[in-house]
């Protein structure tokens, strides 16, 4: 099946925002942002920047004619600072120039004056302060005080989890030119259309319908273009707004790590209670999320944390509190996963330190507690097709893993130089928007009086194949075949009140749209059709762009019926809508079916660690993965893959460093590494499960975000090569699991954690 | 300031009165060649790979370079190739193109014509196809949406469906064409680059005479560091100059010329011959643009305190051969050259011409050792070199240099004369690497913590005893 995205892809001829062609008398923009992470502005002199020949204006906040206001959830974030700044390169001024390299002249010799403020980088901290981005929120099932007595054992301890840079190759950026009549046209690289223009609407104090904006497509998003492209949107329409002149603006790589949120890192505490025999009777858990200087989409990230808390087992008694910490960091956003990481690495840590304490493999413990149909979540939901168990079952028998973790003990008994680990993770993420209402999508299709259709739907595509998926639902019921199809990009105009293109839910909400769309126009063809040939619409169908009937051809051919339809007179155009039915969740109680269904899946991990140098390289990553059907094997397995990879880089290489001043140390690719061709596991084998998605469109199932979190199992992978080397010891669980830290829990002793390995020592 | 430099841009000629210090891919890009992408401008995500093509010994020679850091003044009578370049008329694809499609080596598609570049110039320049090989010809491109592994299928259905494409003699370029993988105006590219006057370097270089702010080769890394004070500086280029580009054996002695780039020295058969394991440790150096940009004499003088090449020479214990205007020259040893960070003891107008070093005596044994937070184009957080003498079971000579644990680029002093004379022991060994931790001082930064770096370094040296000596010294020996 085509991706004709990726024709274009590998020829070089996909548009970006920086490859449009843009008239002579274009200005650049670049950002000012402020050099300390917490203050009061007492001066910000800008006469030596404005005096560079070439520079044609700079704007701060007293040229926004609208709200200087972009908070989404809280309104609690300006566009440029007024007078306090919250995080280092918190953007305070918009340079205007004739060329990029003017307006970076220019913008350093800007002189700011602030008064400096304590500087919190650390959630426990902001916590132990009371500064926090909203009242920390708790989902409870079961009881867990009346549970503790019950355990045989009871496992207290603390994890951090690491943040995580989006690192879409392609910056951050928009384009923005004034049209007539006071309005304005915005490409931008947003996944959310709607967030810009209404974030472009209210700075500017205009109506939304005199902003367009327009996405061709996006060099990545992950996540960190859903709310935080909206800015840049902004300021490049204000300059345009102000100067009327077309104004591009992008961000060089240096100022998009600086200035952009990342994966919100977590510090969290959590208790395991436990049969003897590994069922797990109780958990709580306290998770301290480091938000950043504003709320941005914080507090979802945290709901979806608290939804996720327990993975893919059924704990009955959960009580599980969030606390979205307020720091001097760039405020932390949406990354693939959205919170569900992070909670997932928490439960995994228990289980890990439970299994250490008990003596029993990790994977038993996993294997013994995987949720089972109707078993209830903590939030009220029930499982149904849950597939845990199954996948889990599929996963031992299709890859043989308990002869593999046999070959490894053998290998580590041989050998001394390197040790290998393994690591298995379940998964159960669950599939919607947690905010019910953001669950709508709209398609509009036309048809053309030759036969060619044009779609356009509210998903921006980014690489994860939406189009191609809605395309082929198009095809399908239209009975034509895809290079009569063209995909339009995502345009506010078009498509109105769009959600963002997230939460793995673009083709999910979009293809229904698009399907109700297309139903729509094959039906008003198939009557056409059946007066053309005076049969019953009962006996006809479309098929490979001709009508037939009784599945046999007929001499009417698509561009011959489409020309007759449209000479009786009958549209050829047709807009639909869909919102996810039977879902909702109740915000007081924190109870309800939050999700249309859940994605499960099972992985199986191994890792080969240079005890010499604590270097690692992961060698094996095998999965079944319950993608439901597919509407492209390609495309679904390329999600999988890139997911796991981008999980595991989560864990492992990628390590978000800022100092204490609040400075970004990792704020370069060189400092802040992805993983890399060298870094794919040799041996990576994702299997489909095999399962339809009943109420999925066209019984697939949402891919983008869940098979992330196999990666989790890296981290747990590697450190059980480290026991390996290092046997009877227990370590500190923090990631990402560096070279470094691999290094020093081999030969040092400053990561050690004393209880446990103490715990184990007195179960021994 | 402009220049007028001239170069065949994919099938054009272009005449260009620009500014030498600005890079070909802003160059490129403003003439709406806009497949060529900029993800980093800092040579680390590979996104402007192009293709760089010169006429040597009546052949024109390709090698993929990062198009973010090179600059202008560096393409004068060459061939650059962007993937607009590489399509075929029409919508046909490439093998290499298809290959990418039928395995969705692409996702969001903006490091796609990187990749693309960088494995049509191995088959471009590769004398097999290989698929290990063929995998490393992407290792300076980063893609964030696929993990590789699509990739590296696509590349492995290139390798295996192709496989005797690499049989061409001499025919290479025209059953290259015949194929598919590159368009048949390549084949003119020889003869039209010979029509482009060469010498038009060489009077550039005089012209700048006397007034260079900057001596720059390969350029990846000051356009990493300063780009645009590079824009309005007086730059003498040195990368093209003939006179100090060359390895070459003399009297004893190895001299590497200070413009050969990191992937000469790899390809060096001299090199080979007396360091076999020479690709183990380069390879762990950049990626393959960087390496075909990055020369020996920018490494060394940018002094940073972790640069590999720099660790490699001075484990060599090798000499720097200075010039300056006047061709009048001066030699230091590499490992008094640093005076404090970033600092060296060359005066403004010297360059680098080359370095050398002696032969070692037989039996002898050398390693190098890298490790950084990636394995492959990563800065070290520690790195070092060992070149061991060896007279039966005692130390004849040994040099050992440490990167990444001082201020400048270190050479272990204390602990060559320790180990000077000693019969190896794993006792000896061992205090070796004590005696290490006592003449370092590294920092704490985003490349790990001090303390981690003085354990890594000692690991290290633990580590050139472990692998040459496997006889004397295990693992075992050296836990907690």
């Amino acid at each position: 099946m085509k991706n004709y995205d990726i024709i274009n892809h590998v020829r070089g001829e996909s548009q970006f925002i920086d490859d449009l062609n843009v008239p002579s008398g274009t200005l650049y923009a670049t950002v000012f942002g402020s050099p300390i992470a917490h203050g009061k502005i007492l001066n910000l002199d800008l006469s030596e920047a404005l005096a560079i020949k070439g520079v044609k204006d700079i704007i701060t906040y007293v040229d926004i004619p609208g709200e200087n206001q972009i908070g989404g959830i809280i309104q609690d974030e300006e566009l440029l600072a007024e007078h306090e700044v919250h995080f280092m390169q918190m953007p305070v001024a918009v340079v205007i120039a004739e060329s990029e390299f003017i307006a970076r002249e220019a913008s350093r010799k800007i002189k700011i004056e602030i008064e400096p403020y304590e500087v919190i980088i650390d959630p426990r901290e902001a916590f132990a302060k009371n500064k926090l981005i909203a009242p920390p929120r708790v989902f409870e099932g079961g009881n867990v005080d009346a549970a503790w007595e019950q355990c045989d054992i009871i496992i207290e301890g603390d994890c951090d989890s690491g943040g995580q840079e989006h690192l879409y190759l392609e910056t951050q950026g928009a384009y923005a030119y004034p049209v007539e009549g006071g309005s304005f046209r915005i490409v931008s690289s947003t996944q959310g259309p709607t967030a810009a223009q209404r974030v472009a609407s209210k700075v500017l104090g205009i109506p939304m319908n005199k902003i367009e904006v327009e996405v061709l497509r996006l060099g990545g998003g992950f996540g960190g273009k859903e709310d935080q492209a909206s800015p840049w949107a902004a300021m490049a329409v204000l300059a345009a707004y102000k100067l009327n002149r077309p104004v591009k603006l992008i961000l060089p790589r240096h100022d998009d790590m600086r200035m952009t949120g990342k994966r919100h890192p977590y510090s969290s505490d959590y208790k395991l209670g436990l049969k003897a025999d590994g069922t797990m009777l109780a958990y709580e858990a306290t998770f301290y999320q480091n938000a950043g200087a504003s709320a941005d989409l914080s507090p979802a990230v945290l709901d979806r944390t608290l939804f996720h808390a327990a993975n893919a087992y059924h704990i009955p008694n959960v009580k599980v509190t969030g606390v979205s910490c307020k720091t001097n960091l760039p405020s932390n956003t949406a990354f693939r996963g959205f919170g569900g990481p992070q909670g997932k690495f928490v439960i995994e840590a228990a289980i890990f330190k439970a299994s250490e304490i008990m003596g029993i493999p990790a994977h038993e413990i996993q294997k013994k507690n995987l949720l089972s149909e109707m078993d209830e979540f903590h939030f009220g939901q029930k499982a149904k097709h849950c597939r845990a168990k199954i996948s889990w079952e599929k996963m031992e028998d299709e890859f043989k893993v308990y002869d593999r973790i046999k070959a490894i003990e053998k290998f580590n008994s041989e050998n001394d130089l390197t040790k290998k680990g393994y690591a298995f993770m379940p998964i159960c993420f669950g599939i919607s928007f947690t905010n019910t209402l953001m669950n709508q999508a709209s398609a509009l299709i036309n048809i053309y009086t030759d036969g060619s259709v044009t779609f356009t739907t509210a998903a921006v595509e980014m690489g994860q194949g939406v189009n191609a998926k809605i395309r082929e639902v198009i095809s399908r019921v239209l009975g034509i075949s895809h290079d009569k199809i063209k995909t339009e990009p995502t345009n506010t105009s078009r498509n109105a009140n769009t959600s963002p293109t997230a939460a793995s839910s673009g083709a999910d909400l979009n293809g229904h749209a698009a399907k109700i769309a297309s139903s729509m126009l094959k039906d008003r063809l198939i009557r056409s059709a059946a007066v053309e040939l005076k049969l019953s619409i009962y006996e006809l169908s479309i098929e490979n762009d001709v009508v037939c009937h009784k599945g046999v051809p007929t001499q009417l051919a698509w561009a011959d019926l489409i020309m007759r339809t449209y000479n009786k007179r009958i549209s050829l155009q047709q807009q639909a809508f869909y919102a996810t039915p039977n879902i909702f969740f109740d915000r007081v109680s924190n109870k309800g079916d939050a999700f249309f269904y859940h994605v499960y899946g099972s992985s199986y991990i191994e890792v080969t660690v240079d005890c010499l140098k604590g270097t690692y390289q992961f060698d094996t990553v095998k999965c079944i993965h319950d993608f439901g059907d597919s509407l492209n094997e390609v495309v679904d397995i390329g999600q999988a893959e890139g997911a796991i990879i981008q999980g595991l880089g989560w864990m492992t290489l990628e390590e978000i460093i800022y100092n204490k001043d609040g400075r970004l140390l990792t704020d370069l690719l060189s400092t802040y590494k992805v993983p890399d061709i060298h870094f794919a596991p040799k041996d990576m084998d994702v299997r489909f499960l095999g399962l339809t998605n009943p109420i999925g469109i066209m019984g697939t199932k949402a891919i983008g975000e869940p098979p992330l979190m196999y990666g989790i199992g890296g981290y747990f992978a590697i450190m059980n090569a480290v026991m390996a080397f290092r046997p009877g010891v227990s370590f500190k669980i923090s990631s990402p699991y560096t070279a470094e830290k691999v290094l020093m829990n081999l030969y040092s002793n400053v990561n050690i954690d004393e209880k446990v390995s103490a715990l184990k020592e007195a179960v021994k | 300031m402009n220049r007028t430099i001239k170069f065949i841009l994919n099938n054009e000629l272009i005449e260009a009165d620009v500014n030498p210090a600005a890079v070909i891919l802003d160059f490129i890009r403003d003439t709406h060649l806009t497949a060529t992408k900029e993800g980093c401008k800092e040579g680390d995500c590979g996104a402007c790979t192009v293709l760089i093509g010169e006429l040597k010994n009546n052949e024109v020679v390709y090698k993929s370079i990062n198009s973010c850091l090179f600059p202008m003044g560096n393409i004068h009578g060459k061939h650059v190739v962007t993937v607009e370049g590489i399509n075929q008329p029409g919508k046909e694809l490439t093998p290499i193109q298809k290959a990418f499609v039928d395995e969705g080596a692409s996702q969001c598609g903006f490091c796609t014509p990187g990749f693309i570049i960088s494995l049509t110039g191995y088959l471009i320049t590769s004398d097999s196809l290989d698929a290990k090989e063929a995998l490393y010809s992407m290792d300076g491109n980063i893609c964030r949406c696929t993990g590789h592994n699509s990739i590296i299928r696509a590349a492995e259905r290139i390798t295996s469906n192709f496989g005797t494409l690499a049989n061409a003699n001499g025919t290479k370029m025209k059953v290259l064409a015949d194929n598919k993988f590159i368009p048949e105006y390549f084949l003119t590219i020889k003869d039209r680059l010979a029509k482009i006057d060469r010498a038009e370097i060489q009077k550039n270089k005089k012209d700048n005479n006397g007034a260079s702010n900057y001596f720059v080769s390969g350029g990846s890394d000051l356009f990493v560091q300063i780009p645009d004070v590079m824009m309005k500086s007086n730059i003498k280029f040195l990368y093209d100059i003939p006179e100090i580009k060359f390895i070459r054996e003399e009297n004893g002695n190895i001299l590497i010329g200070s413009t050969s780039t990191v992937n000469d020295v790899l390809n060096s058969k001299i090199m080979q011959k007396y360091f076999p394991s020479l690709f183990e440790f380069i390879e762990l150096f950049g990626s393959i643009p960087i390496r075909n940009s990055a020369t020996i004499g920018g490494n060394l003088n940018n002094a940073s305190p972790i640069g590999d090449m720099t660790s490699f020479f001075m484990g060599l214990n090798s000499t720097v051969v200075l010039s300056d205007q006047d061709d009048k020259q001066r030699e230091i040893p590499l490992r008094d050259y640093y005076l404090s960070y970033k600092k060296t003891d060359r005066k403004p107008d010297e360059y680098m011409k080359y370095l050398y070093f002696k032969i070692p005596t037989k039996p002898y044994h050398f390693n190098f050792e890298k490790v950084s937070k990636r394995t492959y184009l990563d800065i070290a957080s520690v790195n070092s070199t060992m070149l061991i003498e060896m007279n039966g079971n005692t130390i004849s000579d040994v040099h050992i240099s440490g990167g990444g644990v001082f201020a400048t680029p270190l050479y272990l002093r204390k602990t060559r004369e320790f180990l000077l004379n000693k019969t190896l022991s794993i006792e000896v060994i061992k205090e070796a690497a004590e005696i290490s931790q006592t003449e370092i001082a590294p920092i704490s930064d985003a490349r790990g913590e001090a303390d981690y770096k003085k354990l890594l370094l000692k690991r290290l040296i633990l580590s050139h005893f472990i692998k040459l000596f496997p006889e004397i010294i295990s693992i075992k020996d050296t836990v907690l």
